[in-house]
């Protein structure tokens, strides 16, 4: 038995402009979201990979004070050979000097360098030549120059030379 | 039949719009906004880290270029500084230019701490000093780093040049 004069209609909850707007208002919200976690995503992708430079370059600079700490050593070797080996140059220069000066009628019997003195025992024919050929030039070169002489039999002397340099930096 | 698509309900048109401009905008202002200049800064935090590294790692090869160069420039230092001085082969070198050699070991002075000193006494035939000049000149091609020192002592007797003198030899465990 029938009430009505029409067939009853489905209702639904939401009509379907409603549903329209909620999609389309749900759709807004879930976009914004994902966008929003893509920034999230890319903000803490920055901030380790910032973290994993920062580790890096840390390695790298104590690579660089390892290299530095090398670079010092050889350069302090370098300086250290390069003194030494002038030092040794110089050596030989002064003993050379000192040979070239010996006149040939003067013979030498013995030389002890130091390094601020210079004592040279040697035969020479004459006072004068000493004086002359040896003494002057050494004079020129040590601040102090003092010589004895004893005569030999065969008339010749032998003669010992006393030079010295005066040292400021021993005197002070 | 649904006929709100043909009746359009202002009212609700409006509560509806009013409704997305208010999620729109809470979104906007109070997620997205607070993110985008996080975003922002963290970049910036990259981008600083990346240069800082580039520089560091500019500077690191620059300082291999300059080790590299200065190791190849003074091999033969670097070399003698690390050969551990043997005294036998020191006595076989000096026994080129000498007739007699005797080296020994004097004690190490406080103030010289990288040296090892040695008394060199040596004897040459010749009468003339030209094998002392030819050693001197060798010590600078010797595999250790020395150093011929004063004093010395020459003397002349008959045919032979006897000369004691002090050698300085560079200690390698003083640097370690």
């Amino acid at each position: 038995m029938r009430f009505s004069f029409i067939a009853p209609r489905q209702k639904h909850l939401f009509s379907f402009f409603t549903k329209l707007w909620l999609i389309f208002i749900a759709s807004v919200f879930v976009i914004l979201n994902i966008f929003n976690l893509f920034l999230i995503y890319k903000n803490s992708s920055f901030l380790s990979s910032a973290k994993e430079l920062d580790s890096s370059r840390a390695v790298l600079e104590k690579n660089i004070d390892n290299i530095d700490e090398q670079i010092d050593l050889i350069l302090k070797q370098k300086a250290l050979a390069e003194e030494i080996y002038a030092n040794n140059i110089i050596l030989r220069d002064s003993i050379r000097n000192l040979f070239d000066l010996v006149p040939d009628q003067i013979t030498l019997s013995r030389v002890d360098m130091k390094e601020d003195s210079l004592v040279i025992f040697g035969t020479t024919p004459t006072k004068d030549l000493y004086n002359f050929l040896l003494a002057s030039p050494l004079k020129s070169i040590f601040h102090t120059s003092s010589t004895m002489f004893y005569l030999t039999d065969s008339g010749w002397y032998n003669f010992v030379s006393t030079n010295r340099i005066i040292n400021t930096k021993s005197a002070e | 039949m649904d006929k709100s698509m043909e009746k359009i309900d202002v009212i609700k048109l409006l509560i509806y719009l009013l409704v997305l401009i208010v999620v729109t905008l809470f979104m906007i202002l109070f997620v997205i906004i607070p993110n985008v200049r996080e975003y922002k800064e963290s970049q910036l935090i990259d981008k600083k880290a990346s240069v800082h590294q580039d520089r560091v790692q500019n500077i690191l090869s620059d300082r291999n270029i300059e080790l590299s160069n200065l190791s190849s420039e003074n091999r033969r230092a670097i070399i003698a500084f690390m050969h551990e001085f043997s005294a036998d082969s020191f006595m076989d070198y000096a026994a080129k230019f000498f007739t007699q050699v005797s080296l020994v070991q004097l004690d190490k002075k406080a103030h010289k701490e990288e040296f090892v000193e040695y008394e060199l006494k040596v004897t040459t035939s010749l009468k003339s000093p030209v094998n002392f000049y030819q050693f001197l000149e060798g010590l600078n091609r010797y595999e250790n780093i020395v150093q011929a020192d004063f004093p010395i002592y020459m003397e002349s007797n008959e045919s032979k040049i006897s000369t004691v003198f002090t050698i300085k030899v560079f200690d390698i465990n003083s640097t370690k």
